[in-house]
C-alpha cells in the first residue's frame, strides 16, 4: 500500500475549472488518507509545472501520484516520464480523467461534474494504493525477418532488409516471383516492362546470400511473437527431377500432350501443364501440374528420368524476429451479366485487355476480329454504394488511360471511350490524362444512379450512357470491346493469413494498419508490418514505399537486438490454478500454454505474446489469474471510491471551510507567463501594447492570456483608452 | 438518343478547329464568356457536341453566331483547347453546310482550290481586257454594270436558297413553331445586328474592335453605294467624289490595321488565321485601295496611262464578287444578322 500519494488537479486553463470547482476539489482530496499533497494546478502539463512535481515528490519522499486532468491518450505518458524523472516507478502512477468525462461532457450541471470528478479522483487515489511496481518486459530479438508474397514491394523489401544485414525469407505462394506486375506490359510513369523490373529485382535478391526465396510456399502455422516468431511453410512440389538435364526439360516442356487452364494469362488461353507463367519467368524452373498428366502414361514415360511425380511437399520452420506481410490483392471479377461481362462476348475486363494487348503486338485481334474501338467502363467493383467495395481503387483510372494511351502507341488507328465517374489522375499523373484527351480520347461522365447499359444491336456492340457532360443527353457508343475497369479486392486467402497472424481485416477485407497517419505500416500485432497493397489499393510506387517504410520499422528492430514491451500481462498464481485449459481456449493469441510447476500441471503466460487484454482472467474458476495494473484489488477499490458520498456545495453557495494546514492550497502558482506578464505591468493600469514592450512576449499571446487572467481575476478591466482602441488592464 | 462519332473532328480540323480535344469540360470558358447566358450557354456545349460529333445538334445552333470572339475563353481556357478558335471553325462549317452549291466547304478545306479561283479570274478579266482591245471607257463602262449584275444575281441565286436552308436547319427542322407576327416584330434584330454588331459590345475590352469594325462596315457598304448607285468614277458632283475617296480611304486603311494585327498575334482572336481570313481582309484593302487610287488617277487624268491599275481593280473587284462575297469570308455578315434575327424568333 501506498501511504505518501501527491495530488494534482488541473484547471486546464479554464477546461476543466470553469465547471469543475477544482480549488475545493485540491482542498478536499487534502484530508484523504495516505495523501499528503493535493494541489490545484492551472496547467498540469506545463513545463515549470513538471518541473515543480518532480521537486514535490522528491522533497515529500511520494510513493506514487495521481494527476486528475485530461484524457490519458493525452498526457499518460507525460506523467509517466514525470514520474520515472523523480525516481518513482511509472506504474505508480495514475491518471484521472475529468476533463472529457467530467468538464467537457457536463458543462451544463458544474456542481454534478464537480461530484463525479470528486469520485473518479478518489478512485484513483485508491488505485494508484494498490499499484505496484513494475518493470517492462525485455525481449530478445532475433536478426531474421519474413516477408511474405515475392510481389514488387515484397521483393523491394527483402533487398532493403538483406541489405541492412539481416536474415531474410521470403516466400511466396506462386511457382514464379513477381505477382502482379509480371502480368502488365508496360508500367506507368517509366513505361518499363513489368517482367524486366521483376527480373531486375531477382537477380538484385539473387546478390545477397543472406535472402532465401521459397516459391509455391505457403504459410500454415504461426506461433512466437514480437522477436521469435515461429513460421511453419509448406513448400510444394514442382514435380521436376532437380538433376534433370536442362535441355531434356525444356523439351518435355515442348511436347507436353495436356492444357490447362491458364490463370497467368486470366484464362485467356490455355497453357501446357509443364509451364513457365511465362518464357522468362523466375525462377528458372519449370512446374509441373501433377494431376492433369495422370493419363498421358506415354508422356510421362518417356521423360521418367525429368520428371519427379511422386515428389512430396516439404514442411519447413523458419524463425524469424519479424514480419513482413505484401501479399497483394486481386482483381475485381465481375458478375455474370454486369455490363454484359460473360454473356457478351466482347466484353472484357483491363487487366485481361491487358494480356491480350501482350499477346498480340500487331494488331489488336479479340474473337478474330480486329479491334478498332474500345470503350472502358470505369469503377466497375469500386465506389459502390450500396455494394461491398465502397472504397475507390486509386491506380484504376491512371491504369486505363496508360493503357489508352499505350494501345494509341502501338495500334495507332485505334479510338477509345471513356466512360467514368470522376477521373482521379491524381499528381503527376495529371499529364497522363491530358495527354489522352489531346490525343483524341473521348470522356463520358456517368452516375451510378444511371450506370451505362451494354447491348448488342446485330453485329455491333452498342454502350448507351446518359452524359452528364451533355446535358444528360442519351449517347449512343458503337465499340468493337467494352473493357470494364474492374478494381482491387482483398486476396481471397488473406482472411487465413489473417487467421495466422491475427491481423485484423477491416469491412472492405483489406488488413488493416493501426492509424492510417501516425502507425500506417504497424499492425496491432507487435513485430508484424504490412506493406502494399494486401493494405488497400495502391499503384506501384505507393505501394513499394510502404513495403520500405514496413522494411525500415523491421530494420530498426533488428537492429536494437532487444525490445522493451509494456508489462500489463496475465499472471496466473500457480497454487490456485488447477490447468483446466479455459483461459488457454479463450485467448486469442496462444499466449497460454500447459506449463509444469514442481509437480503440478498450470497455465503459464508468455508475457512477450500476452496483450493483456484481460479476457482469461473472467473465465477462470479458480481465480487464480490476474491482469498486472488491473488486479482485483485496484479495481474493487476503485469502485469503493467512486461509490463513496461527497458532500460538495454549489460553486459560490454557502461558505467554504478554509483549510489551514500545511501544503499548499489554492491555485498559488501561476504559470510561467502569466507571471511575466504579471511582471510587465506597473502598478498604474496599462494596455496590451504597453505589457507587450515592457515584456517583449507576442501581442496574440499577451491578448489571450490576459483574457484568461482576467477570468480567473488575476487582473480586472480598467476602462479604456482616450483613442478607444485598448482596454486598460489592471493587477488585482 | 445520339450516335457518337468521333470522325467529326477531323472533318472539322479541315476548317481550322485547333486542339479542342484538350478539353476537360471544366467550363471556364463559358463562365468567362461575357456573352454566354443561362439560357444560351456557350462555348463549353458546341466544344461538347463537336468532340461528340453530334453533327444535326450543331447544325440546329445558332451559339456559333452568337460568339464575337473576343478571345476571353482561349486566354482562360486551363488546357489550351481554343474554344474560341473552335467557334470560329464552326461557324466555316456552318457556312459550308449552309451553302447549296457546296463550293464554300471546297474553298475552306482546299487552298490551292481557291487560288485556282482567283487565278482563273484574274485570267478571266485579261481575257476581257484583251477582247475590248484595252478601251479604257468601255471597260470600265462593264465594270460599273458587272457590279450591279454581280450584286443582284449571287443575292438570288446563292444568298436567298442559302438562307432558307439555314432557317430550315435551325428553326424549321427542330420543330420550333414561330407565329408570322414575331417574324415581323423580331426584323429589328437583323438590321441593328447586321449595322451596328451591337451585341459585339458587350465582349469584354471589346470597345476599340468594334469601332474598327463598325466603321469599316459603315466604309465598306458606303463605298458599294457610291460606286454602284452614284457611280463615283464619273460623277461629276464634288461632294460625291469627296465622299468616295473617304470611304474607301476607311476601308484600306481600317483593313491595315487588321492585317497588322492578324500578323503579330497578340490577342487570341488573331493567333490562328486561315486563307479565308487572310483573302478576306487583304482583298478589303486591295478593293479600298484600287478604288481610292483608280479615282485619284482619274482625278489627275493619267489612268489613260496607267490602264494597268483599272484592271487590277476590276480583277479584285472580280475575284470579291465571285469568290469572296458568295463563298468566302463576306457571308458572316449575312448570317450573322440572320442568326440573331432566328435568335429572336427562338426566344420564348
Amino acid at each position: 500500500m501506498k501511504q505518501r500519494i501527491g495530488v494534482y488537479i488541473c484547471h486546464c486553463g479554464g477546461n476543466i475549472s470553469d465547471y469543475v470547482d477544482v480549488e475545493e476539489l485540491g482542498k478536499m482530496f487534502h484530508h484523504e488518507e495516505n495523501v499528503v499533497v493535493s494541489k490545484d494546478v492551472m496547467f498540469a502539463c506545463a513545463d515549470s509545472n513538471q518541473k515543480d512535481m518532480v521537486a514535490d515528490i522528491q522533497a515529500n519522499k511520494l510513493d506514487a501520484i495521481v494527476v486528475c486532468s485530461c484524457s490519458p491518450k493525452l498526457h499518460l505518458h507525460t506523467f509517466k516520464n514525470v514520474a520515472a524523472r523523480a525516481g518513482l516507478n511509472p506504474s505508480n502512477y495514475v491518471q484521472v480523467n475529468i476533463r472529457e468525462q467530467c468538464s467537457w461532457p457536463h458543462s451544463d450541471r458544474p456542481r454534478e461534474a464537480t461530484v463525479k470528478a470528486a469520485g473518479l479522483i478518489r478512485a484513483g487515489i485508491n488505485r494508484v494504493a494498490y499499484s505496484e511496481s513494475l518493470e517492462n518486459i525485455e525481449l530478445t530479438v532475433k536478426k531474421s525477418a519474413l516477408v511474405i508474397g515475392a510481389g514488387v514491394s515484397g521483393m523491394k523489401a527483402a533487398i532493403d532488409l538483406a541489405r541492412s544485414g539481416s536474415e531474410v525469407f521470403l516466400i511466396e505462394k506462386d511457382f514464379f516471383v513477381g505477382g502482379r506486375i509480371a502480368q502488365k506490359q508496360t508500367l506507368f510513369p517509366t513505361n518499363q516492362n513489368g517482367k524486366e523490373v521483376v527480373a531486375f529485382l531477382y537477380n538484385e535478391m539473387k546478390k545477397f546470400p543472406n535472402i532465401s526465396i521459397f516459391t509455391g510456399a505457403t504459410v500454415e502455422k504461426v506461433s512466437g511473437s514480437l522477436g521469435n516468431f515461429t513460421v511453419d511453410i509448406k513448400v510444394k512440389p514442382r514435380y521436376i527431377n532437380p538433376n534433370a538435364d536442362k535441355k531434356a526439360v525444356k523439351r518435355a516442356m515442348d511436347e507436353c500432350p495436356v492444357s490447362v487452364h491458364d490463370d497467368f494469362n486470366l484464362g485467356l488461353v490455355e497453357r501446357k501443364a509443364i509451364y513457365k507463367n511465362y518464357p522468362e519467368a523466375l525462377p528458372d524452373v519449370p512446374v509441373v501440374v501433377a494431376e492433369a498428366l495422370k493419363d498421358a502414361q506415354d508422356f510421362t514415360g518417356k521423360f521418367a528420368s525429368t520428371l519427379n511425380l511422386n515428389e512430396e511437399a516439404q514442411t519447413l520452420s523458419l524463425i524469424a524476429g519479424s514480419v513482413l506481410v505484401t501479399t497483394g490483392y486481386d482483381h475485381y471479377q465481375p458478375k455474370e451479366g454486369e455490363y454484359g461481362y460473360k454473356t457478351i462476348s466482347n466484353v472484357v475486363t483491363l487487366p485481361e485487355l491487358n494480356r491480350l494487348m501482350e499477346m498480340n503486338p500487331e494488331k489488336l485481334v479479340y474473337n478474330g476480329k480486329q479491334i478498332k474501338s474500345l470503350a472502358f467502363i470505369y469503377c466497375v467493383g469500386s465506389r459502390q454504394t450500396k455494394g461491398d467495395n465502397k472504397y475507390c481503387s486509386r491506380q484504376c483510372c491512371t491504369t486505363t488511360i496508360h493503357t489508352s494511351l499505350q494501345l494509341k502507341e502501338k495500334y495507332k488507328d485505334i479510338q477509345t471511350y471513356h466512360l467514368y465517374r470522376d477521373i482521379r489522375t491524381y499528381g503527376k499523373q495529371e499529364l497522363m490524362y491530358a495527354e489522352s484527351s489531346k490525343q483524341g480520347d473521348l470522356y463520358f461522365k456517368y452516375e451510378e444512379k444511371e450506370m451505362p447499359v451494354v447491348s448488342v444491336d446485330g453485329k455491333s456492340t452498342i454502350v448507351k450512357v446518359k452524359d452528364y457532360l451533355t446535358a444528360k443527353k442519351e449517347m449512343e457508343i458503337e465499340a468493337d470491346l467494352v473493357v470494364l475497369v474492374t478494381g482491387m479486392v482483398a486476396r481471397e486467402d488473406a482472411t487465413t493469413i489473417s487467421e495466422l497472424f491475427k491481423i485484423p481485416i477491416g469491412r472492405d477485407k483489406f488488413f488493416n494498419e493501426i492509424h492510417p497517419k501516425l502507425k500506417p505500416v504497424e499492425t496491432v500485432i507487435k513485430g508484424v508490418y504490412i506493406g502494399g497493397t494486401c493494405q488497400g489499393p495502391k499503384n506501384v510506387s505507393e505501394s513499394v514505399q510502404s513495403s520500405l517504410a514496413g522494411a525500415s520499422k523491421i530494420t530498426a528492430l533488428l537492429k536494437s537486438g532487444t525490445v522493451m514491451v509494456d508489462p500489463i500481462t496475465a499472471r496466473v498464481d500457480a497454487d490456485k490454478c488447477t490447468w483446466c485449459g479455459k483461459c488457454s481456449d479463450v485467448c486469442d493469441y496462444t499466449a497460454i500454454k500447459e506449463v509444469l510447476f514442481g509437480e503440478k500441471h498450470v497455465a503459464g503466460v508468455n508475457k512477450a505474446v500476452c496483450t493483456g487484454c484481460g479476457i482469461c482472467a473472467p473465465v477462470c474458476p479458480e481465480n487464480a489469474i490476474e491482469i498486472a495494473q488491473y488486479t482485483d484489488n485496484e479495481i474493487e477499490s476503485m469502485i469503493d471510491g467512486f461509490m463513496m458520498d461527497f458532500d460538495i456545495k454549489e460553486k459560490g453557495a454557502g461558505e467554504v471551510v478554509e483549510v489551514e494546514e500545511e501544503g499548499k492550497v489554492g491555485m498559488k502558482e501561476y504559470p510561467l507567463v502569466w507571471r511575466e506578464i504579471l511582471a510587465g505591468m506597473t502598478d498604474e493600469k496599462n494596455t496590451i501594447p504597453e505589457i507587450v514592450a515592457n515584456t517583449k512576449l507576442a501581442g496574440e499571446l499577451v491578448t489571450f492570456h490576459l483574457m484568461t487572467m482576467n477570468r480567473y481575476g488575476v487582473v480586472v478591466p480598467a476602462g479604456m483608452d482616450a483613442k478607444e482602441t485598448y482596454y486598460y488592464y489592471k493587477k488585482k | 438518343m445520339s450516335r457518337v462519332n468521333p470522325k467529326f473532328a477531323t472533318e472539322l480540323s479541315k476548317y481550322g478547329s485547333s486542339d479542342f480535344n484538350a478539353c476537360f469540360n471544366c467550363g471556364n470558358c463559358t463562365a468567362t464568356c461575357s456573352l454566354s447566358t443561362a439560357d444560351s450557354s456557350f462555348p463549353r456545349e458546341m466544344i461538347r457536341y463537336t468532340t461528340l460529333g453530334l453533327e444535326d445538334d450543331i447544325k440546329a445552333s445558332l451559339k456559333p453566331w452568337e460568339c464575337y470572339y473576343c478571345g476571353e475563353c482561349s486566354s482562360e481556357c486551363p488546357r489550351q483547347a481554343e474554344p474560341g478558335e473552335l467557334m470560329m471553325s464552326l461557324r466555316r462549317w456552318l457556312t459550308a453546310k449552309y451553302d447549296w452549291t457546296g463550293l464554300s466547304g471546297l474553298m475552306y478545306k482546299s487552298l490551292p482550290l481557291s487560288i485556282a479561283a482567283f487565278v482563273l479570274t484574274f485570267v478571266g478579266v485579261l481575257a476581257f481586257a484583251f477582247s475590248a482591245d484595252f478601251d479604257l471607257e468601255y471597260m470600265m463602262h462593264v465594270g460599273h454594270l458587272f457590279e450591279a449584275i454581280a450584286i443582284a444575281s449571287i443575292m438570288v441565286v446563292i444568298f436567298v436558297p442559302n438562307i432558307i436552308r439555314m432557317w430550315y436547319f435551325t428553326i424549321v427542322k427542330p420543330g420550333t413553331k414561330v407565329p408570322l407576327k414575331k417574324y415581323l416584330s423580331s426584323m429589328g434584330e437583323f438590321f441593328v445586328t447586321m449595322f451596328v454588331q451591337k451585341r459585339a459590345l458587350d465582349c469584354d475590352d471589346n470597345r476599340f474592335r468594334w469601332f474598327e469594325h463598325f466603321i469599316l462596315v459603315i466604309g465598306y457598304l458606303s463605298l458599294l453605294f457610291t460606286t454602284v448607285f452614284m457611280d463615283w468614277f464619273s460623277t461629276q458632283y464634288l461632294a460625291v467624289n469627296i465622299f468616295g475617296y473617304v470611304m474607301s480611304a476607311i476601308v484600306f486603311i481600317v483593313t491595315v490595321d487588321f492585317v497588322n494585327s492578324r500578323m503579330k498575334k497578340k490577342k487570341a482572336l488573331n493567333k490562328h488565321s486561315q486563307p479565308s481570313d487572310w483573302f478576306f481582309v487583304i482583298w478589303l484593302f486591295l478593293m479600298g485601295l484600287t478604288a481610292f487610287m483608280t479615282r485619284l488617277f482619274i482625278d489627275l487624268d493619267i489612268l489613260e496611262m496607267n490602264k494597268w491599275l483599272y484592271i487590277l481593280h476590276f480583277t479584285v473587284l472580280v475575284q470579291w464578287a465571285l469568290i469572296i462575297v458568295p463563298f468566302g469570308k463576306w457571308t458572316h455578315f449575312l448570317y450573322r444578322s440572320f442568326a440573331m434575327y432566328f435568335a429572336k424568333l427562338k426566344e420564348k
